[in-house]
């Protein structure tokens, strides 16, 4: 990808506008735009209710068919039904009328019998419950009754609670019967009364509701609002060809992409904020009319003013993110068509963030605030149901993810623009073996953003996997040694090193194996001691932040133990020296060169961190390996070798392994280093911040110096990708 | 004015490989003289007119528009051009004077100026009748016309016209040519770009014939006749284009 030199000149204003502006006018003068946003909403919700009125009249209940076969005793004196055969109001519960049918088999039928045939009943859907009466006989005292019901069948089910339900309250006032005889009273049985009481006003039901829905609501059309324009506003004008004509105009490539997604945000706000009002609007007056006689109908009113305007304040940011994604994602495409298609994926990624917070039991907390569009829907959740204090305290968190990922976005929606070989894709007709061929004949040095994506896709997929088939603990050393190593060389190292043989030219300049300048690999040296003890320290703080769950505690110790029992250079060897150096090779090398591509340095940095972060199964871990994984990136950029990040990430696993033992036989470490905790062996804190002030300053100075040896700077000038459309002739 | 050196562009192609669509190419365009760049489909030349307008950039050599870089200065170079191609299209849903309106906005214009350009420039083209009708229900001439206002808007020095009479009617294409004489005559220096060789016997003041990315020759059409001693414009591009291509200079 290329930047034009002149597009680094602040985007003005006016231009902006202009751009916004037109894109606008141009939209609203779209029928089809027009009829998304503004007319669907409005026809859709009144269609939908009054659908929903139409069905309701059939979903209303109608009447379970229930036979009791068989005589309950004292019927006379207690009688079930009243004469019209329905069931007396306070059995049944309900003013709805319940009828059961009693059957009286003759006496010489065998039981087996009676109960195939109320079996068969069932099954035909001639009743849907039936209650089998057993009376007492010489050898027990109570009345048998077996409820017959079918689980398979909703009616059925519904029917066979309700004769429960109906008979437990008729035994109540049986039991009262009997004891009353004997002189007793019924609250020896029934020594607690109990009542559940909601004491929450009537309003907050209402937000409790909306509070669940109207995000959702909200998020799925702002998702569906600003795909639509987008797809219009940049593949439409790519298949109309008038998007050549306005980069050929004095408009700047970002003054460009910023108008366009601020009016495509403009529609994504637009379009959720009508929908949710006529939502709003047509669901108050359909549970209205639904549940005019029942309580529930105060329970979904209108949500208040409040709810709606923290809704907004959610609403925005997310919606300037779903803009951007989807401009990004429609330039790809090279028609409107094809920009239909990649809808779904969009959809795909986006619906979990939004379905996730709906889950139950899903609340706000330093956990769930780190997923992006999650986080912000449980903000706007938590304010909605007046939660402000807990609100506040994550919202920095929010903030910050929200604006990280928008941030990302934008520039990656920006850079697409900038991008020849997006934005004038050939409509070749594509074919496997021609795609194959090419891969292979057109092969560069170094990995490409894609390739590298890919390798890290397959690293991600086959640990996921790996962990799914490994459910036993190793028992001892040898298995342990075997479930780190092997998917260390078969899922981490293998992908890459296969890639940079099939994809790429050279296996050294793809794996970054270059050696760097004598200063960066003493620095690292110093690195990979002084860096530990902030390590530790930073790991302390992740537990503290997040604490470990019981099951992960319980799980860790058999594998330390083991760890522990095995000689300490056989240990650093394995769970030292092999991971780093297969990790290494996949992450700063294949992974890092890929993304590094034409001028990524912090795309490289941080997207490969994110991917190793991601390759860790426990989330402390991930979160404590994003940090190493930002700083091993930027050494390696900064050294252009893999061989620092290497020696770094090798020492800080030994030095982790060698703390765990927890024993010291020097005084000298005892006195000035190390210090036992209550986490086990940790460092003491004027060595913590002697080490990390030692840190900074190699961290500086590999800021400061020339780094590069000359032969790698050699190899690295010759071997940048250019972008697709931009390979040097091979004159 | 216009100066290209040794201009190359090559892209990735699944099917063919490493593709050079235009290989070391080198002119210059003199203001008040129209520069014809003469080819069959595929030979480059929209390549290289793109490459012009900043909207490709090159994999290698320079152009420059009144001294201003294309890949450095690119903001520069499109406020000094003019660009009809057939790839610019038009906007569907909005009027041609809205259309002009945009673009001499863009281009910083304002009040009674952008106001009397686009009135004169409505004149001048002859489009007082469909200048408030969306650009959808217009005719191709008309199209094009909206268009070549759209490029004229900013009075640009310099005009390039991609294949700009392709698919216009005869009438419409002779009074094209005649406005491009027109603006020659008033100093713009302009690049007329297309495969049909009578429009470039026509009005070309110098031809470059490219194929495959390069240029065979290039000269003024008495130039060119006499170097390759044949009077039949047809026949003389025929036999260019069917010499082995030259090796590039630099080449290994």
């Amino acid at each position: 990808m290329m930047t034009h030199q002149d597009d680094s000149q602040r985007p003005r204003w006016s231009a902006v506008q202009l751009v916004y502006l037109r894109e606008m006018r141009d939209q609203l003068r779209d029928r089809r735009t027009l009829f998304t946003i503004v007319v669907l909403p409005i026809i859709l919700y009144p269609l939908l209710g009054s659908l929903l009125m139409q069905i309701a009249q059939f979903a209303r209940p109608q009447g379970s068919s229930i036979c009791l076969i068989g005589e309950l005793p004292a019927a006379d004196q207690l009688p079930l039904v009243d004469s019209s055969g329905n069931v007396l109001r306070q059995y049944s519960g309900s003013d709805q009328p319940l009828r059961i049918t009693f059957h009286k088999p003759p006496l010489d039928r065998p039981a087996a019998e009676v109960e195939a045939n109320a079996k068969e009943w069932i099954f035909s859907g001639v009743v849907h419950a039936v209650g089998l009466i057993a009376p007492a006989g010489h050898d027990r005292s109570e009345v048998q009754i077996k409820v017959l019901f079918s689980s398979g069948s909703d009616e059925s089910r519904i029917a066979g609670e309700r004769l429960a339900s109906v008979l437990k309250g008729w035994e109540r006032d049986f039991a009262h019967l009997q004891l009353a005889a004997q002189g007793m009273d019924i609250g020896v049985l029934q020594p607690l009364a109990m009542e559940g009481v909601d004491i929450a006003p009537p309003q907050a039901g209402g937000a409790s509701f909306w509070s669940k829905l109207l995000p959702f609501v909200m998020l799925v059309w702002a998702l569906t609002g600003a795909f639509y324009p987008a797809v219009d506003l940049v593949a439409g004008e790519k298949e109309r060809g008038t998007l050549e004509t306005l980069l050929s105009s004095p408009a700047l490539r970002s003054e460009i992409v910023i108008g366009k997604w601020a009016a495509v945000t403009t529609f994504s706000i637009a379009t959720s904020v009508l929908n949710v009002l006529s939502m709003l609007l047509t669901g108050s007056l359909v549970t209205r009319h639904l549940f005019a006689s029942d309580a529930t109908s105060a329970a979904v009113g209108l949500p208040t003013f409040s709810s709606l305007l923290w809704l907004w304040v959610a609403l925005v940011p997310l919606a300037a993110l779903f803009s951007a994604l989807a401009l990004a994602v429609a330039t790809l495409a090279r028609s409107s068509k094809e920009g239909q298609y990649y809808l779904m994926p969009l959809m795909m990624m986006g619906l979990p963030l939004v379905l996730f917070p709906m889950m139950p039991g899903i609340e706000l907390n330093a956990g769930t605030s780190l997923i992006p569009v999650s986080g912000m829907f449980l903000l706007a959740r938590t304010l909605i149901e007046g939660h402000y204090l807990l609100a506040l305290t994550h919202l920095p968190l929010v903030v910050m993810i929200t604006s990280i990922a928008l941030y990302l976005a934008t520039r990656w929606a920006a850079r697409q623009f900038e991008d020849e070989a997006v934005l004038f894709r050939g409509s070749d007709q594509w074919t496997l073996t021609d795609w194959v061929r090419h891969v292979h004949r057109d092969r560069f040095d170094e990995p490409t953003v894609l390739q590298s994506l890919g390798c890290a896709a397959v690293i991600l997929i086959g640990l996921f996997f790996a962990r799914l088939v490994v459910h036993q603990a190793p028992q001892n050393f040898g298995q342990l040694t075997k479930l780190v190593i092997l998917p260390q060389l078969g899922l981490i190292l293998a992908p890459a090193l296969l890639m940079s043989c099939m994809l790429t030219r050279s296996l050294r300049q793809s794996l970054n194996l270059r050696l760097p300048a004598g200063g960066a690999m003493g620095c690292a040296l110093i690195l990979g001691v002084s860096l530990h003890p902030t390590y530790v320290a930073l790991s302390h703080m992740i537990r503290g932040f997040y604490p470990l769950s019981s099951e992960v505690q319980a799980a860790l110790v058999p594998f330390e133990q083991l760890v522990n029992s095995a000689p300490l250079w056989m240990a650093i060897f394995v769970l030292a020296i092999v991971p780093a150096v297969c990790e290494e090779l996949a992450f700063r090398g294949f992974v890092f060169t890929g993304l590094r591509q034409n001028d990524g340095g912090l795309r490289a940095i941080v997207g490969t961190a994110a991917l190793f972060a991601l390759s860790h199964a426990v989330f402390q871990q991930s979160v404590a390996a994003l940090f190493m994984g930002l700083l091993l990136g930027w050494v390696t950029l900064r050294t252009g070798s893999l061989l620092p990040a290497l020696m770094i990430h090798a020492s800080n696993n030994a030095l982790s392994l060698s703390l765990g033992r927890g024993e010291s036989s020097s005084p000298l470490l005892t006195t000035y280093v190390l210090e036992s905790t209550e986490l086990g062996m940790s460092y003491q804190e004027g060595w913590t911040l002697f080490t990390a002030a030692l840190s900074l300053c190699c961290l500086f100075y590999l800021s400061r110096g020339q780094l590069v040896s000359q032969r790698a700077a050699k190899s690295l000038a010759s071997t940048s990708i250019p972008a697709l459309q931009n390979i040097k002739t091979l004159t | 004015m216009i100066a290209v050196e040794r201009l190359s562009k090559s892209y990735d192609d699944v099917q063919r490989g490493r593709f050079v669509a235009v290989d070391e190419v080198s002119f210059s365009v003199r203001p008040g003289e129209i520069f014809g760049l003469l080819g069959p489909n595929g030979a480059g030349k929209t390549t290289v007119l793109r490459i012009l307008s900043t909207v490709l950039r090159p994999t290698a050599g320079t152009a420059k528009v009144l001294g201003y870089d294309v890949t450095t200065q690119g903001a520069m170079v499109r406020r000094l051009i003019g660009f009809v191609s057939n790839n610019t299209a038009i906007y569907d849903r909005m009027t041609a004077a809205e259309i002009v309106h945009f673009f001499g906005r863009l281009h910083g214009m304002q009040g009674s100026l952008l106001r009397d350009r686009s009135e004169a420039l409505f004149q001048q083209l002859r489009m007082e009748d469909f200048r408030d009708v969306p650009c959808a229900k217009l005719s191709t001439g008309m199209k094009q016309k909206v268009s070549i206002a759209r490029a004229l808007i900013h009075d640009p020095p310099v005009l390039v016209f991609d294949e700009a009479t392709l698919g216009l009617d005869v009438l419409v294409a002779r009074s094209l040519l005649e406005l491009i004489r027109q603006l020659r005559d008033a100093g713009k220096c302009i690049i007329f770009s297309t495969h049909i060789m009578r429009e470039v016997e026509r009005l070309c003041d110098s031809i470059a014939v490219m194929h495959q990315g390069r240029i065979l020759d290039i000269g003024s059409l008495e130039q060119l006749r006499s170097r390759h001693a044949e009077e039949d414009f047809e026949e003389l591009f025929f036999g260019l284009l069917s010499r082995p291509l030259p090796i590039p200079v630099g080449s290994p």
